[in-house]
C-alpha cells in the first residue's frame, strides 16, 4: 500500500504551436482511457490524471504570459516508476504534445527525452488532498470487485436467508477464501513503507515544535498580520462577474459524463507582498491539516472529494486549484459554501475578484452568487481528464475498504449486523 | 429531531405578513388552487409578437393574484426565455437571466444531469425540444369543467388573432389526493414564510427560496434581470431590491418547470406482484411501497413498517437519520427518501445542520395528474392490473427561485444519481430513467438486504420546458414593450 503522489508539471507552449496543441488535446480526449497517443487504462498505479492548457493571458500587472501546458497525476509512489510507464506507454502522445512546447529535444521515438522534461518541468503543489492516504489505485479496483463478489454471493445463496448474521458472515468469509482470484483480500493491504510513516511522523511533530519556537515572533506579528488584513479587505474590489455563457456550456460539455468529476481553476493572487504571504502561509497550514488530520475520507465533513490540490505557477503570481470530486459540480459548490467555506475564503480570499471576507474565513463562500460565478468564471477546460476507477464515489471507496476489513477476525452478531448493511 | 427554538416560527394570520406583495405575486405560488378541480394546460408559440403583446395585455389583469380569494376560477401565465426573447424583452434584461434558464432543459450536459436519456431523451418528446419550441404556458383552473371551458373561451379562443399558434392542450383529471400509482401525494410541502399556512420550522422556507425580490434561506437576494430606469418610462416595475438605479423585472416572480410524466401504472404494479412473489418479500403492495417510501395511504414506512395503517396518512412529522438511519424501514434509496432526504444526509445526519442544508434544496410542487386511471384491482382479487393501452402521467410542475440548487439539485443529485447518500447504482426506483448502471434497488432488510437488478422504467419523460412566471406587473411590462420590438436603452 504505496502513498500517493500529486505530480504536476508546466511547459510552456510555443505560440505558433497553440493550435496543434489543441488539436492533439482533442484528439485524446475523444477517448481518454484508450486513445492512442496515451491509453492510460494500460498504465499502473494512476487514480486520475489530466492534461490542460492554460491559454495566454496577461497578469495583473498587464505583463503577458504564454500558454502552458499542465499535466497533473494523481498517483502511488515510487515516483520514477510512474514517470518510466507513462513515457514508454505514452511515447508517441508525450512526444506530439512536449514538440508544442518549449525546450523539448525529440527523442526520436524514446521514452528517454519525455521522462528528462517531465523531471525537468515538475513544479511542487502547495497543498494537496488525498481523501485516504495510503489507499493505492489498484486496491481501490481490487476491492470494487470483492464488493461486486460479495453482492452477487448474496443473491445467489437464498438459504443465506434464513441464517444469522454471524452465519452469513462467515459463510461470505469462507467464499472470498476458497475463490483463488479474491483471496488477497483476506490479508490487509500493505501499508506504506517504513521510511514514508517516519518522515511523515518526524513532519507532524516538527511543524508544531517549530510553530512553539516561533511563538514570540508569532504573538507580536500575529495582530499587525490582522490590522493589514482588515485594511487590505476594505481596500480589496470584489467582482461579480457573471461568467460567459458560452464559456459556461464549454465547460459544462466536460461535465456529469458519469458519477465523478473534474475540476480545475487558475487565478492570480492580489497584488503586493501581503496576499501573496498570506496566500502560501494558509496553504502551508491547509497542506499540514489535510496531511495529518484530514486524511480519512472526510474533509471537515466532505466525503465527495478524492483528490485535490493548490499550486502555485508563473513565479507565485497565480495558482491553480484541482480536484476530482462526485456528483454535479452544484453539488460540489453546495458543499463547499455550506460546509467549508472558511477553508476556502482562507486561500481563495488572496485571489483578485473573490467575493469580499471579513478576517479571512468569513463571508466569501457564503455569499452563494458571487462564489458561485466566481469560480465559474476561473475554471478552464479540463481537456483531457482521465479515472482509473471512474464509476466508483468515494463514499463507494470507503465503504469497500470496510468491506475487505471485515473479513478478517471474529465478530459479534452485532457487528456482523452492521457489516452486512454495508452491502 | 428537536425543532430548533431559536427559529423564526411563522405568524399563521394573515397573507400580506413577511412583506410578501401578493398582489403582484401570481396565485400559483401561494396555492395549488385545490378548490378548482378542473384544469388545462395550453402551450403556445408567438408567431406575431405585436399581436401577442396585445393579448398579453388584455390577459394581464385577468390574471390570478395570491391575494384575491379564490372561488370559481384561476388563471396562471409563464413564459419560457425563447418567449421573453420573442416578445421583444431586452438582450441587456434576458442577459440577466441565470444560464440554465437561458438555455433551458434539453441541452446535453442537462439531458445527462437530469437522466433524460434513452426513452425519455428530449429528442422523443412531444413539446419542448430543440424542435418543437414552446413560448407561452397559459394555466387555466376552474370549478367545474363548464366554467374551464368558459375561461377558455374568454382568454384563448382565436389565438391566431393574439399572434400565437397552439403547441399543445393538455388535459388534466382529478384524482383527488391520490397520483397514478395509487399514493397519496403532495404530502410533504414546504411553505413559504410570509403566506397563510403555519408549518414546522423544517417545512418552513424563506421566501426567496420561491419569490424573487426577497431573502433566501442563504439571507441572499437570487439573481434577478434589470431593466434600466430609462427603458420603464412609465414606471411599471418595480426598482430592484439592492439597486434602486435599475427596475427588477424579476420581483415576484418565479421560476416555473414543466415536465410532462407518463407512468406505466400497469408496469408498476405487475413488477411489484412479479417481484414480491420471486424474492418472497410479501405483498406487491409492501414492494411497492418500499419504492415510494409511503403506502398507498400515505402513511411513512418509517411509521408504519409492517402494513399500511391508513390512520398516519397524512403525517409528516418524522425523519429518517434518528428513526431510521440504515433504511430498515423505508430504503435509503425509496422515492420520497431522496426527494426530501429530512435529516439524513451527511455530514450530520439526525441534527438540524442537516435539515438546514436540505432547506436549501426544496420546490413547490404545483402538478396534476392526467389521462384516464387504471383501476388499480380490477378483479377484486388483488391481482394487478392489466395495460388498456391509454396513456395517464403527471403534469409535474414545481416552482423554485434558483433553478440550478433547487429543482436541479434534487433532480440530478438526489433522484436521477445511482450514487445518492452512499448508493452505488440505484437511481430513483419509482421515476429515474433506467440505464446500465442505474437500476438496481436495494431493500435493506435482516440479515441482509434484498437486491433487485434490472428495475424496469415506470415514468418516461415526454414532455418539458423551464419557465419564468412573472409578477404581475412584470407581464404589463412586457405587455407594454413599443411596437418596433425593440426596447428602448436596454
Amino acid at each position: 500500500m504505496p502513498h500517493q503522489i500529486a505530480f504536476t508539471a508546466v511547459a510552456t507552449v510555443k505560440p505558433e504551436s497553440l493550435d496543434a496543441l489543441r488539436s492533439t488535446l482533442r484528439e485524446m480526449a475523444a477517448d481518454p482511457a484508450g486513445n492512442r497517443l496515451i491509453p492510460f487504462h494500460k498504465l499502473n498505479g494512476v487514480h486520475f490524471a489530466r492534461f490542460f492548457l492554460l491559454e495566454p493571458t496577461t497578469d495583473v500587472d498587464g505583463r503577458p504570459i504564454a500558454g502552458q501546458l499542465v499535466f497533473m497525476a494523481d498517483w502511488d509512489a515510487p515516483l520514477e516508476q510512474r514517470i518510466q510507464e507513462l513515457a514508454e506507454v505514452g511515447t508517441e502522445g508525450l512526444s506530439r504534445l512536449f514538440s508544442s512546447c518549449e525546450g523539448y529535444a525529440s527523442g526520436g521515438g524514446e521514452p528517454g527525452a519525455a521522462i528528462q522534461y517531465l523531471r525537468r518541468h515538475a513544479v511542487s503543489n502547495a497543498a494537496v488532498y488525498v481523501n485516504t492516504i495510503g489507499l493505492s489505485a489498484s486496491q481501490v479496483i481490487d476491492e470494487g470487485r470483492l464488493r461486486d463478489a460479495l453482492e452477487d454471493y448474496l443473491d445467489q445463496d437464498p438459504d443465506l436467508r434464513s441464517a444469522g448474521p454471524g452465519a452469513v458472515r462467515r459463510a461470505l468469509v469462507d467464499r472470498v477464501a476458497s475463490t483463488a482470484e479474491l483471496s488477497w483480500a483476506a490479508q490487509p493491504a500493505d501499508p506504506p513503507a517504513l521510511a514514508w510513516k517516519i518522515r511523515e511522523l518526524a513532519h507532524l511533530l516538527l511543524v508544531p515544535l517549530i510553530g512553539v519556537l516561533l511563538l514570540p515572533v508569532i504573538v507580536v506579528a500575529l495582530p499587525i498580520w490582522l490590522v493589514v488584513l482588515r485594511l487590505h479587505e476594505h481596500a480589496d474590489v470584489a467582482l461579480d462577474s457573471r461568467p460567459d455563457p458560452a464559456r459556461v456550456s464549454e465547460l459544462a460539455a466536460l461535465e456529469d459524463h458519469g458519477p465523478v468529476n473534474q475540476f480545475t481553476a487558475a487565478g492570480f493572487i492580489k497584488t503586493g507582498w501581503f496576499r501573496s504571504l498570506t496566500a502560501r502561509l494558509v496553504l502551508f497550514l491547509i497542506s499540514y491539516g489535510v496531511r495529518h488530520i484530514f486524511n480519512r475520507a472526510n474533509l471537515a465533513g466532505v466525503k465527495t472529494i478524492h483528490f485535490a490540490r493548490w499550486t502555485f505557477i508563473d513565479g507565485g503570481r497565480r495558482v491553480i486549484f484541482a480536484s476530482n470530486y462526485d456528483g454535479s459540480l452544484e453539488s460540489y459548490m453546495d458543499d463547499f459554501i455550506d460546509k467549508v467555506a472558511w477553508g476556502l475564503n482562507a486561500v481563495f480570499s488572496n485571489g483578485q475578484g473573490y467575493p469580499a471576507t471579513r478576517w479571512l474565513l468569513f463571508g466569501g463562500a457564503r455569499n452563494e452568487t458571487a462564489f458561485k460565478n466566481y469560480l465559474r468564471a476561473h475554471q478552464i477546460p479540463t481537456q483531457v481528464w482521465y479515472a482509473s476507477s471512474s464509476q466508483l464515489t468515494a463514499l463507494n471507496i470507503a465503504n469497500n475498504r470496510q468491506l475487505r476489513r471485515g473479513l478478517r477476525g471474529a465478530m459479534s452478531d452485532e457487528a456482523a449486523s452492521a457489516w452486512l448493511r454495508r452491502l | 429531531m428537536t425543532q430548533d427554538p431559536a427559529a423564526p416560527k411563522r405568524a399563521a394570520a394573515s397573507g400580506t405578513d413577511g412583506g410578501l406583495e401578493n398582489a403582484d405575486i401570481q396565485g400559483l405560488v401561494a396555492a395549488g388552487y385545490g378548490r378548482l378541480p378542473a384544469a388545462r394546460y395550453l402551450l403556445l408559440r408567438v408567431q406575431n409578437p405585436v399581436a401577442a403583446r396585445l393579448w398579453l395585455g388584455e390577459i394581464a389583469d385577468r390574471l390570478t393574484n395570491a391575494a384575491a380569494p379564490v372561488t370559481h376560477t384561476g388563471l396562471n401565465l409563464a413564459v419560457t426565455f425563447a418567449g421573453l426573447e420573442r416578445l421583444g424583452l431586452s438582450a441587456h434584461t434576458l442577459g440577466g437571466f441565470p444560464p440554465e434558464f437561458a438555455e433551458g432543459m434539453v441541452t446535453p450536459h442537462r439531458s445527462r444531469m437530469l437522466g433524460d436519456t434513452g426513452a425519455s431523451d428530449p429528442a422523443r418528446w412531444r413539446w419542448g425540444s430543440l424542435t418543437s419550441r414552446v413560448d407561452i404556458l397559459l394555466m387555466l383552473f376552474a370549478s367545474d369543467e363548464p366554467t374551464l371551458a368558459d375561461l377558455e373561451e374568454a382568454t384563448a379562443t382565436d389565438l391566431a388573432a393574439a399572434g400565437l399558434a397552439s403547441v399543445a392542450r393538455l388535459d388534466t383529471v382529478d384524482l383527488g389526493d391520490r397520483e397514478h400509482f395509487g399514493f397519496r401525494d403532495g404530502i410533504a410541502q414546504p411553505v413559504i414564510e410570509g403566506f397563510g399556512r403555519a408549518a414546522t420550522w423544517r417545512d418552513s422556507i424563506k421566501a426567496g427560496e420561491f419569490v424573487l425580490g426577497y431573502r433566501n434561506e442563504y439571507g441572499r437576494y437570487a439573481p434577478r434581470p434589470a431593466v434600466a430606469a430609462g427603458a420603464d418610462p412609465s414606471g411599471i416595475l418595480p426598482e430592484d431590491v439592492e439597486d434602486s438605479t435599475v427596475r427588477d423585472f424579476g420581483r415576484n416572480g418565479t421560476y416555473l418547470v414543466f415536465r410532462q410524466l407518463s407512468q406505466d401504472v400497469a408496469g408498476f404494479w405487475q413488477f411489484a406482484e412479479r417481484e414480491a412473489l420471486a424474492s418472497g418479500q410479501g405483498s406487491a403492495e409492501k414492494l411497492a411501497a418500499k419504492i415510494v417510501g409511503r403506502w398507498p395511504s400515505g402513511a411513512p414506512l418509517v411509521r408504519a413498517p409492517g402494513s399500511d395503517d391508513p390512520s398516519l396518512g397524512k403525517l409528516n412529522d418524522f425523519d429518517y437519520g434518528n428513526e431510521d438511519p440504515s433504511g430498515e424501514r423505508c430504503p435509503v434509496g425509496a422515492h420520497v427518501r431522496r426527494t426530501n432526504p429530512r435529516d439524513s444526509l451527511d455530514p450530520s445526519p439526525g441534527t438540524d445542520k442537516s435539515v438546514t442544508l436540505v432547506k436549501r434544496h426544496r420546490i413547490l410542487r404545483r402538478g396534476r395528474e392526467y389521462g384516464a386511471p387504471l383501476e388499480l384491482n380490477p378483479t377484486g382479487s388483488g391481482r394487478p392490473p392489466v395495460d388498456d393501452g391509454r396513456e395517464r402521467g403527471l403534469h409535474f410542475i414545481c416552482l423554485n427561485a434558483n433553478l440550478r440548487r433547487q429543482f436541479e439539485f434534487v433532480h440530478g443529485t438526489w433522484v436521477a444519481s445511482r450514487k445518492f447518500a452512499g448508493l452505488y447504482d440505484d437511481a430513483d426506483p419509482l421515476i429515474a430513467s433506467r440505464g446500465p448502471g442505474n437500476d438496481a434497488l436495494t431493500i435493506p432488510d435482516q440479515p441482509f438486504r434484498h437486491r433487485i437488478l434490472h428495475l424496469p422504467q415506470f415514468v418516461t419523460v415526454v414532455g418539458g420546458a423551464y419557465f419564468f412566471m412573472p409578477g404581475l406587473r412584470a407581464v404589463r411590462f412586457l405587455a407594454s414593450i413599443s411596437r418596433s420590438g425593440a426596447q428602448p436603452g436596454g
